[in-house]
């Protein structure tokens, strides 16, 4: 196995950062190989992403995306891992306190009202009572959720329960934020609401986001960067600037010509690679 | 979304009463007129008077009642403990489970009324013997539940709980039990039922006390009326466990 844990040796080093910031994650020649029946999901993957940076995989479905963002969070079994990730200057560590991951599904514990399951990752990780539900109550306020915190999961909307996972993954002091397509399911209306919520939170801290999606516009309008995959094993095939100021108004966007072409530059990208 | 096919619950009431007074008077008279003997189906007049006189007059039957449901209290406490202690084992410690898991089902397949009068020699005639057959009946039944909630806990939730850094502990209390609740609830309700039949079964057998064996001395006397009168205070009692539990249900399982 060519696992190289000494950062000096990463292509990422070799620029002018010389030591890894806090909340960077760079991928160095990664590869993913599941071991059975010797799948190989993605391929030589490298990427560097700064601090504080918004950035977007998109790509077919299939492409190694989800595996990606599982080998950060340190939940791929350790035969399938090839290269070097480095998470916040470290190897990948499961349940790291460096990561917050949300998840495609809003995962909700049923039997958890909203404050209690917005509450549960802090409660996980050992914040103090007190101080966790000040945060959660100040966070279930920004995504929308006022008067809701005493609410099952049952009794809320599918675009309720993503805002609760949505403060749930912000309420976590994480440097880092994982999210895995969390709006995927949701109507087009729903989608543009919680993508504006999501990027007001975002704005306050500028944490770092590895955020995936299949929503081409999606991606534009939220990242600082769009990274085009290939479908299956996944590679790299552009790496687009979005080059659109913050803060920004997903809906506003939407009357702009610079977002529009930028739009179709990540569009023409992903036709490229699926011709290919 | 109403069904006009469906009548009111008023409606609805008026006939099921219907129904029950037309098979009582029937029953009554078919008792009456000899049509057929009253020594095999008794009289419905004759069951209301013998449940009068043993439940209110003399109150011969209250102490019968307290025995048969001290024994059933008993057996399910005691059944149901061990069985969520033991699913849980199994559901934390599959290597435990794969030894065990092929003697329990044998165990479980014998006729445990089958295994009374070996308890009667064991436990001897008294409440022993009867909350062992009990026990063995909830046990199962609760084991087996608490096993399939245990399992049937949300995989996101499990990837969830593992990004977050939880501990094996945490990931028990915090996602894998409360998730199983409802299932192990099924099995407790079930659970109930069976340890009250267990209960009975002993009493029949053999017994100094208990509905049970009351009702086997009536029966063999001929006394059909008695025999029919413990019958439905035992199906009364049976719907009470399942109404109890039902409500219990709602009030800790509201998130449902
Ligand atoms: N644990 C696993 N074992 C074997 N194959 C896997 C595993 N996880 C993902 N894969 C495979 O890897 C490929 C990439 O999956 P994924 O990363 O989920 O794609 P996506 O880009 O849609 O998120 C798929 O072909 C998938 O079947
Ligand atoms: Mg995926």
């Amino acid at each position: 196995m060519n696992v190289a844990m000494n950062p000096t040796q990463t292509r990422a080093s070799a620029g002018t950062v010389t030591k890894p910031a806090p909340g960077s994650i760079i991928f160095d020649k990664v590869s993913v190989v599941f071991e059975p029946a010797k799948l190989t999901a993605v391929s030589e993957f490298s990427l560097n992403i700064a601090p504080g940076e918004f950035v977007s995989f998109v790509g077919p479905s299939g492409c190694g995306k989800t595996t990606l963002l599982n080998f950060a969070a340190g939940l791929l079994p350790s035969g399938a891992r090839r290269g070097t990730l480095l998470v916040n200057g470290k190897p990948p560590v499961t349940g790291s306190h460096d990561l917050a991951y949300m998840l495609a599904r809003d995962a909700l514990a049923p039997w958890r009202t909203a404050l209690g399951n917005a509450e549960l990752g802090t409660e996980v990780r050992g914040v103090p009572a007190e101080k966790r539900r000040a945060r959660v109550l100040d966070l279930l306020e920004k995504v929308g959720l006022k008067g809701f915190e005493n609410a099952y999961p049952k009794a809320l909307s599918q675009g309720m329960r993503q805002r609760v996972a949505l403060a749930r993954t912000f309420s976590l002091d994480s440097p880092i934020l994982l999210m895995d397509e969390p709006f995927g399911a949701l109507d087009a209306q729903t989608k543009l609401q919680l993508e504006d919520v999501l990027l007001s939170l975002w704005q306050r801290e500028r944490r770092t986001v590895l955020f995936i999606t299949h929503d081409l516009s999606e991606a534009v309008s939220m990242s600082d960067r769009v990274v085009v995959m290939s479908s299956r094993p996944g590679r790299i095939i552009a790496d687009v600037p979005i080059t659109l100021g913050r803060p920004r108004s997903v809906r506003a966007l939407q009357k702009e010509a610079h977002y529009h072409e930028l739009y179709s530059q990540v569009w023409s990208k992903l036709e490229e690679g699926l011709s290919q | 979304m109403t069904d006009e096919r469906v009548w009111g619950s008023r409606k609805i009431w008026a006939a099921r009463l219907i129904v029950l007074a037309v098979f009582f008077v029937f029953w009554e008279w078919a008792a009456h007129s000899k049509l057929i003997d009253p020594i095999l189906i008794g009289k419905p007049t004759g069951i209301v008077q013998y449940l009068w006189q043993e439940v209110l007059v003399t109150q011969s039957l209250l102490n019968d009642f307290y025995w048969s449901m001290g024994g059933t209290m008993i057996a399910f406490v005691l059944g149901s403990v061990a069985g969520v202690l033991v699913g849980m084992l199994f559901v934390t410690s599959p290597s435990t489970e794969a030894v065990f898991n092929p003697i329990f089902t044998a165990l479980n397949a014998m006729p445990r009324i089958a295994l009374a009068p070996l308890f009667i020699i064991w436990f001897g005639l008294g409440l022993g013997s009867k909350v062992a057959v009990g026990f063995s009946l909830t046990f199962f039944i609760v084991l087996s539940s608490t096993v399939a909630g245990g399992r049937g806990v949300n995989p996101d939730h499990i990837t969830l709980a593992r990004t977050l850094g939880a501990s094996e502990s945490q990931i028990f209390r915090k996602f894998v039990l409360p998730s199983a609740v409802p299932v192990i609830f099924n099995g407790l309700r079930l659970g109930l039922v069976f340890a009250l039949l267990g209960v009975i079964g002993a009493e029949i057998f053999a017994s100094e006390h208990g509905l049970g064996q009351t009702l086997s001395v009536l029966a063999a006397s001929f006394k059909t009326n008695g025999v029919f009168g413990i019958i439905f205070l035992l199906s009364m009692i049976g719907v009470g466990i399942s109404w109890g539990m039902s409500s219990l249900e709602n009030r800790l399982l509201r998130w449902r």
